[in-house]
């Protein structure tokens, strides 16, 4: 009698264990503190408000005030100036994966793996977990949104001038060649963002591309490795030829480009397509649709790279770093938050099994409808998987973020070549990384 | 006897205003730029005193001496055309006789100076997009207004679109105080309408001239949301003006020793400039 209850009981153990993985967007998560807690998150998601009152509804004693202090930039001059201010600090904030490091290295940020996180390592896509433990110790953020790379490219464009969607960067060189000389130059093939370092870095990183890796006491910077000249000369290839424009990103000029039919494919993190949907409307809507990202090796499996995307920090400032640590789990990983992020702002979940949400799926409503009814998130989630895991940034980034565009702009007038750009790229920025106290070669 | 206190205590409230909002943060920058970051292997960085460190570094540091230089080209370019404009506008609005016409010019010369700075920026941002600037559509050039060679000419447009009505109102404001009877006095002499503007008015605005000359020079130094503003259109140099070179490394590279030094050195430069424009005025006098 004991036996069978035991043997039940441990049936319905593992019946549990089973249940918790096949849904795990929805862990088990850290105990909540007893005794009434504020958090104060700093966050420019959309519509994060909605997302979380599931949250307090969950959690009664925890009360979240959010703050939007506006996109990337705009938070981190706050909140860097915050931490060195000692006080005034959030307990949450979102920042960039590529900005991590900076804000890690203020001495600002709490190691999350004291609360419980590396606990979570397995409920998130490989690659973004080496974003926030780069030494696979200390966690200095949980993983919120990504941007895996793919290309969206439009489909009656491709179809009027004849050429099948290009698997390959050697097939895509091609199609440029042939739009060029079909159109008489009005249509260029793709767009090169010139003033995005990130952009072109998650070209170089789907190609294996490492720029920044720690090593021993120091790092080492390697912004002009192969990957990175392979792809810098394939692209200035096309835009010397004419195939490819160099509009910036965002801009009017480039809305206006994508929509009257100028422009006929780009890469763009997963992301993007929700701000084509938005920022064209029913300009060129149905027109677009999203093919993985063409590969230097035919029939190789799809490697991509990532763009963008954040990831919710908590402040060594906070007051309540348990329930700070519980909040930001919970927000990427619930399935109810996942699929409010997705649905208000877009956000394509860094949570594994986010990326099998229903919502994600549904082709009646933007970004997917704006795509022709193209279930895009399936090719984006390819794409997430694709990403190599062990790409690193570093503290100084945002300078070579902003270094980058000086080298590409002397690139773009012809006073260097794209070997020249990257060397410089790399002298410069290695030149200001030893200057401001970092060990690096 | 008087009570000597007395001064000082209606003083009190503007000393204490002073030093709470201008001594205290101008010591605290000379303190702050008297610190430098050291690193030993990961981790964050120490603030360390490093004495003068930061201003060897900001006079050996060569983008940082070329925003000032392009400061330099601003000063010799676009003030003087500024100022110039401004000077004809106020002469030609201080002829008009008629009210409304003279109201009505007036305010629209002066509106560009009630747009906020940012907002400026972004209308101009449009003006100067490669596709869509209606400059390029009516001359049919493709003109790349944000292209690096000439942006700091599109920036000087714009600053120059903004203040030119500010300062002629200021100088406008000068030849109204002019006490009527001086101009009769120059009629009575058989004076033109010319010889009136060149050996009358211009000689009574020379102390407006060199106010709007002060402020233009001080206003050159702090130029900072037109070029941030044009920055994500396309590649705008880290280093455009001082202010924007010291934003960054305070706010990018989080260097708050090297910014304030930085910021100290920008002090003292537009003091030596503002001392050196005021010498010149004066001595022509």
């Amino acid at each position: 009698m004991k036996k069978t209850a035991l043997k039940s009981a441990a049936l319905l153990l593992s019946l549990a264990l089973a249940a918790s993985t096949a849904h795990a967007a929805d862990p088990a998560f850290p105990k909540a503190p007893s005794g009434p807690v504020t958090l104060e998150v700093w966050s420019w998601v959309p519509g994060l408000d909605k997302t979380v009152a599931a949250f307090t509804k969950q959690y009664p004693n925890i009360k979240i005030k959010i703050l939007n202090l506006g996109g990337g930039p705009a938070t981190y001059t706050k909140l860097q100036t915050a931490i060195k201010a000692g006080s005034g600090a959030p307990d949450v904030a979102q920042v960039e994966y590529g900005f991590l490091p900076a804000f890690a290295d203020t001495g600002g940020l709490a190691d999350l793996s004291k609360y419980g996180a590396g606990d979570y390592k397995k409920y998130f896509v490989p690659w973004t977990w080496g974003q926030v433990s780069p030494d696979g110790q200390a966690v200095y953020a949980i993983p919120q949104d990504t941007g895996p790379f793919a290309m969206v490219y439009r489909d009656d464009l491709l179809k009027k001038y004849n050429i099948a969607v290009p698997k390959t960067w050697a097939d895509y060189a091609k199609a440029a060649a042939t739009v060029k000389t079909k159109s008489g130059g009005s249509v260029k093939f793709g767009n090169f963002y010139s003033t995005f370092a990130p952009w072109f870095m998650a070209l170089a990183w789907a190609d294996g591309g490492q720029f920044f890796q720690r090593q021993g006491d120091g790092w080492t910077q390697t912004l002009n490795n192969a990957s990175a000249k392979k792809v810098l000369n394939y692209w200035n290839d096309l835009i010397k030829k004419g195939q490819v424009g160099t509009l910036a990103g965002f801009s009017a000029d480039y809305w206006n480009a994508a929509g009257a039919g100028k422009l006929a494919t780009n890469m763009e993190a997963a992301w993007g397509p929700g701000g084509y949907a938005g920022s064209l409307g029913t300009k060129s809507a149905g027109m677009w649709r999203a093919a993985p990202l063409p590969q230097w090796t035919a029939g190789s499996s799809v490697k991509s790279g990532n763009w963008g995307g954040s990831s919710n920090v908590v402040t060594t400032q906070s007051k309540n770093p348990e329930a700070a640590t519980l909040f930001a789990l919970w927000l990427n990983l619930s399935s109810s938050a996942v699929t409010a992020d997705w649905n208000n702002g877009g956000l394509f979940p860094a949570s594994d099994a986010g990326l099998a949400l229903p919502a994600l799926a549904v082709t009646s409503k933007n970004p997917s409808k704006f795509f022709g009814g193209q279930n895009i998130s399936s090719v984006y989630a390819q794409a997430s998987r694709g990403v190599n895991v062990n790409f690193q940034w570093a503290p100084w980034f945002p300078f070579v973020n902003d270094n980058f565009s000086k080298q590409i702009d002397k690139m773009l007038k012809g006073q260097f070549t794209p070997n020249q750009a990257l060397d410089a790229w790399q002298a410069e920025s290695l030149a200001y990384a030893k200057q401001n106290g970092f060990t690096v070669k | 006897m008087r009570n000597r206190a007395t001064p000082w205590f209606f003083l009190t409230p503007f000393l204490l205003a002073f030093t709470a909002f201008f001594i205290t943060p101008v010591g605290y920058a000379l303190y702050l730029s008297l610190f430098i970051k050291k690193r030993s292997g990961f981790g964050p960085a120490k603030n360390v005193f490093g004495g003068l460190t930061n201003y060897v570094r900001a006079f050996q540091d060569s983008d940082f001496l070329h925003s000032l230089l392009n400061i330099l080209l601003f000063l010799v370019i676009q003030v003087p055309l500024m100022l110039l404009v401004a000077t004809t506008l106020a002469l030609i609005l201080d002829s008009v006789k008629n009210g409304f016409a003279q109201r009505f010019f007036r305010t629209a010369f002066y509106l560009p100076y009630t747009v906020p700075g940012v907002i400026a920026g972004l209308l101009w941002g449009y003006l100067y997009s490669k596709n869509l600037s209606p400059l390029n559509q009516i001359t049919g050039l493709k003109t790349d207004f944000l292209s690096s060679g000439i942006l700091l000419f599109s920036i000087g447009n714009i600053v120059t679109w903004t203040w030119t009505g500010y300062n002629m109102i200021t100088l406008y404001a000068a030849l109204q105080n002019v006490p009527p009877d001086i101009y009769e006095a120059a009629r009575i002499d058989g004076a033109s309408n010319w010889n009136v503007t060149r050996y009358v008015k211009l000689p009574l605005l020379r102390p407006a001239l060199t106010l709007t000359g002060i402020f233009s020079v001080i206003g050159t130094m702090q130029i900072f949301s037109e070029p941030f503003v044009l920055r994500p259109l396309g590649y705008v140099p880290d280093n455009i003006t001082p202010n924007t070179y010291l934003y960054l490394a305070v706010a990018r590279d989080g260097n708050f020793g090297y910014g304030a030094a930085l910021a100290i050195v920008m002090a003292l430069f537009t003091f030596i400039l503002s001392g050196f424009f005021l010498r010149n005025v004066r001595g022509e006098a």
